[in-house]
């Protein structure tokens, strides 16, 4: 237990080391590149380009805004107004746009890891079969197959030529599993590539066969004695595939029409929304960090050979 | 680790994924509006004197009343469909014009009031102008407002002695009953503002000006002049204020010092703190309020559009008593705006729709049709025509280019020409391209209806001058045309015989499918037609307006949208040193026929310099006009009341809705099977280009 805490405070200290370097390359970066916030086709006059530099503290020394704006997130958490969006607050973007994020992500997740599991365990088992071919191969389309044509296809499915989900939009679950299905898909392909070579694997050791040998039902071996140990790769993935499912939504989101912050990342890049940029990474990073921490975590509670450093 | 720890982890995991799926499945949903339209993206802000692009206008529209508004006047053409609009009543319901075209009188209606209640006097118009030109709101727009004296004086915070100014002490109020003068610190909140004191500047003392060597960068030296110029000391005789806040401008006056640096270095002990001294611009007479309900405003140039202007948002009143409430940008918050128009806000939220719902308090609140109206920001061209397949969405106001040809041929398709242009800048300070008769050979060379006709494809009208047919009184100079053989010749003519010697040339386009299609068919007609060689480069956005706003290219695309019907919205952009010109070109004869223009009063002769400036703009040629565009919706068959305008504007109070003309719709709102049976895969299909790359707003903004 004490080995777990101090773990975790180790974690947390590199933590905010990390979060601290990616602001700083992050700051450097995007004030090195050309063009500013207020660049628009309709020249701003310099005049008022002034006042609005005033306004977002922009005129400031480099080293001062560098400096002013970190204070402001670490003493108040607050990551300033959104110089594109000036309507809000970047805490205020977020607060919009992670549930809806966080939603999917987790949707997408939990169907990934029910079908990819299911599909490799059945195909461990019935090693050879049909199904199991047929299984990895699809798992193979999945991982192949980008999940924007993914997107497209399962409009064209299902919802032109079988009319059961609505095209885009978010506030119900038929809004929602669409999305979902198309963003968990790759990583359920993946983690059921990686169940199955677990399995396959567990299925060969001694204790298995010492089970089958004591006459346990072949569920009961499968379940209590081969799968647990056939997890430890899938959790392990479990931190990748959280990075992917929220980098993919960045696209989803567009194709769906679905309000969640992976389109403001891009926007504000493009358009040198500086705040609201600064926001989003950190964001990314912090939620990145959390949830491989998690894993590698989880990854030592189950799995009795890993000791934390 | 003991097991049973490992165990009661396992059970963990299950039951902290069990809250997650329920809390991930916990939607508050909301009945979809009676009408949906698809925005393009969020709007930038809902302050009208903050908002520049089309999604922000479709908006304030429908939610802020001007004095006047745009409304159909006339048939429509029989040719195009295009339905004239003209200024007609609004929050005025009549208005004068004196017979110089120089002084408007408005009278207000008396059942004009904001949407909670509080009467619109024509004290709120002399404050919302002053507002949207104060220099610290940073109205893009503010320009629109220069015909009216000491404007653009007042906007660009120019002051010189003698000016009868205006001085706002450094004690704006704080939110919390404080002053500034109080705690010290800046508020930047520009209103409320500060006490104010008006009088006549007699003096303005600066430091020693700050030198420097050449080592300073133009950055620092900017910087350090503007610090300079915080310190100066201004003296002015300061005149009394009677109680109706009249300035009595020729009366007795007490001289005072005043300085916005909190410690000047020349500053003496009675120098009073300031904001800034800006020119009096709303005690000057430009804008009269002889009572609550009149309004008259007296312009240095007679105008002929005014009364349009008067139509276009940034001139629309703003709510004082809810903006100095709640200050910028806190008042455009949905639970805080309040605003004047058919609709007001609803809900707000970001990435997907902004909800209006029908004003009972607008004066003509019985003609307005539809209760509520979804704004979804819908961004993807692939999504929204899903959407609008499904039903889902009303208005397309943004179809994929990809499909034009297809949808061109639907009857719930509109295309009419619209007042912009599509154009590329040519850079008229570097060879060869600073001769007139080189830009002249390029221009002639290239075949627009191909590029109309194969890349385009809406319908769009090639353009050989700069404004856009359909402007009532305008009659266009001839313009140029194709012509291979004259452009050959003016190509020999320029030291370049078919095209030998000539050096390379680059054209520059911010990245997009579209402009790359083009700049392609255009690269390959001048290799074609002249044995010119370009260049293509494409550069994304931020960078593309640096380098054209630095004259750093050679040729660089760009498109305007007209910003009030006038040819003179395409005319003054290439006014010698204007801040849209980019393209280094200059010529005095067309600056002074546009100043000539502005300064007459007789519609004809008016429109005859503005003309003859076109003339000289076409023989020189310093950009290279390629179309004009077409305004595209698609608008389902059950909304009655929408028609193409010229400068796409579709008021929203005039539609209503008719579900027994659309009886698909009205039976099943989920199928249309005709759509997909045509033409499946390319419809449900987003391409690559459109899920991963945004069009920046701004961009949409000025020129699709």
């Amino acid at each position: 237990m004490k080995d777990l805490l101090s773990y975790a405070i180790r974690r947390f200290g590199w933590m905010l080391l990390t979060v601290w370097a990616v602001y700083t390359v992050s700051f450097v970066l995007m004030r090195a590149v050309p063009g500013n916030p207020f660049s628009s086709e309709r020249t701003v006059p310099p005049a008022i380009e002034r006042q609005l530099r005033a306004r977002y503290n922009l005129d400031a020394p480099p080293i001062e805004q560098y400096t002013d704006y970190l204070v402001g997130i670490v003493t108040r958490g607050d990551l300033g107004v959104s110089i594109r969006l000036e309507d809000y607050t970047v805490n205020e973007v977020l607060a919009e746009g992670f549930p809806v994020s966080a939603s999917l992500a987790i949707l997408a997740l939990v169907f990934a890891l029910t079908l990819g599991v299911t599909a490799g365990v059945v195909s461990a088992v019935y090693r050879g079969s049909i199904g199991d071919v047929a299984l990895m191969a699809t798992a193979v389309l999945g991982i192949a197959i980008p999940n924007f044509v993914l997107a497209s296809l399962a409009i064209l499915l299902f919802v032109f030529l079988i009319p059961i989900f609505p095209a885009a939009g978010w506030g119900t679950l038929r809004q929602v599993a669409l999305p979902a299905l198309c963003l968990g898909a790759p990583v359920a392909a993946y983690v059921a590539r990686l169940t199955r070579a677990g399995m396959l694997e567990v299925l060969g050791r001694e204790h298995v066969r010492t089970a089958f040998a004591k006459g346990l039902p072949k569920s009961t071996v499968i379940l209590k004695h081969v799968l647990p140990g056939a997890l430890l790769p899938v959790v392990s993935y479990l931190g990748p595939a959280t990075a992917s499912v929220l980098t993919g939504s960045l696209v989803l989101e567009k194709i769906f029409a679905l309000p969640g912050i992976g389109s403001h990342f891009i926007y504000a890049a493009t358009q040198r929304d500086y705040t609201l940029a600064m926001g989003m990474v950190l964001t990314y990073t912090v939620l990145l960090f959390v949830m491989n921490s998690l894993v590698d975590l989880s990854y030592a509670v189950i799995d009795p050979r890993v000791k934390l450093q | 680790m003991p097991p049973e720890l490992r165990r009661l982890f396992a059970i963990l995991a299950v039951v902290v994924m069990g809250i997650a799926v329920v809390w991930a499945t916990r939607f508050d949903s909301m009945p979809p509006a009676d009408f949906s339209i698809q925005n393009g993206t969020d709007p930038k802000t809902l302050d009208p004197h903050r908002a520049t692009g089309q999604p922000e206008s479709r908006i304030l529209f429908g939610i802020f009343s001007g004095l006047l508004q745009m409304l159909p006047d006339g048939d429509p053409d029989p040719e195009t469909g295009l339905q004239p609009m003209s200024a007609q009543p609004a929050v005025a319901k009549s208005y004068e014009v004196s017979d110089d075209k120089l002084t408007y009188t408005f009278h207000l209606r008396d059942d004009a009031v904001w949407s909670d209640g509080v009467p619109i006097t024509s004290a709120d118009f002399v404050w919302s102008w002053t507002r949207m030109l104060h220099p610290a709101t940073a109205c893009e727009y503010n320009f629109q407002l220069f015909s009216v004296p000491f404007a653009e004086q007042f906007s660009s915070g120019i002051v010189n002695v003698g000016d009868r100014c205006e001085v706002e002490l450094f004690d704006r109020p704080n939110p919390d009953g404080t002053t500034e003068a109080d705690t010290g610190e800046l508020n930047i909140q520009n209103f409320p503002r500060g006490t104010m004191l008006y009088g006549t500047l007699r003096e303005i003392r600066k430091p020693s000006e700050p030198e420097f060597d050449d080592s300073v960068s133009e950055e620092d030296r900017e910087d350090a002049m503007v610090k300079w110029q915080e310190k100066w000391v201004y003296v002015l005789d300061i005149a009394n204020v009677s109680d109706d806040g009249e300035v009595d401008w020729d009366g007795p006056t007490t001289t005072q010092t005043f300085t916005a640096h909190a410690n000047s270095p020349i500053a003496e002990p009675d120098t009073r703190r300031i904001h800034n001294v800006l020119v009096a611009f709303s005690k000057l007479g430009g804008v009269e309020t002889p009572d609550d309900r009149t309004l008259v405003v007296n312009l240095k140039d007679p105008l002929p559009y005014f009364p349009s202007l008067t139509a276009y948002y940034p001139l629309f009143p703003v709510p004082r008593h809810t903006i100095e409430k709640h200050g910028m940008p806190m008042w455009t918050k949905a639970e805080n705006i309040v605003s004047n128009g058919a609709y007001v806000v609803g809900l707000r939220r970001l990435r997907d729709r902004v909800r209006l719902v029908k004003n009972p308090r607008w004066f003509a609140a019985d003609e307005v049709a539809i209760e509520t109206i979804d704004a979804l920001s819908t961004e993807g061209q692939n999504t929204a025509l899903n959407m609008y397949e499904t039903g889902q969405i009303d208005w397309v106001t943004d179809p994929p280019t990809a499909l034009m040809e297809t949808l061109k041929k639907r009857d719930d398709f509109y295309a009419a020409p619209m007042l912009s242009v599509y154009f590329f800048r040519m850079n008229t300070t570097r060879k060869p391209l600073d001769d007139p008769r080189v830009r002249r050979a390029l221009a002639m060379a290239i075949d627009r209806q191909q590029i109309v006709d194969q890349v385009a494809k809406a319908g769009q009208v090639p353009a050989y001058a700069l404004v856009p047919p359909g402007i009532a009184g305008y009659e266009p100079p001839p313009g140029f045309k194709p012509d291979i053989e004259e452009a050959k010749r003016l190509l020999a003519e320029a030291g370049f015989p078919g095209g030998r010697g000539m050096p390379k040339v680059t054209v520059l386009y911010n990245t997009s499918e579209g402009h790359r299609a083009i700049a392609e068919v255009i690269q390959q007609q001048l290799q074609n037609n002249l044995n010119v060689k370009l260049e293509l480069q494409n550069m994304e956005w931020g960078s593309f307006l640096d380098k054209t706003n630095q004259l750093d290219y050679d040729i660089a695309r760009a498109g305007w949208i007209a910003d009030y019907a006038d040819p003179n919205t395409f005319l003054d952009l290439w006014l010698t040193d204007g801040p849209q010109n980019s393209t280094g070109w200059s010529n005095a004869e067309f600056d002074r026929l546009l100043k000539a223009a502005a300064a007459e009063s007789d519609m004809a002769t008016r429109m005859k310099y503005l003309s003859d400036a076109e003339a000289i703009w076409i023989e020189e040629m310093p950009v290279i006009p390629l179309y004009f565009y077409v305004g595209i919706n698609m608008v389902k068959p059950r909304i009655k009341g929408f028609f193409p305008s010229p400068q796409d504007l579709h008021p929203l109070h005039l539609m209503s809705i008719d579900d027994s003309a659309d009886p698909k719709v009205a039976t099943d709102r989920q199928v249309t099977p005709r759509v997909v049976a045509s033409n499946p895969p390319d419809l449900a299909v987003p391409s690559q280009r459109t899920s991963v790359s945004i069009k920046p707003i701004a961009e949409r903004a000025s020129a699709k």
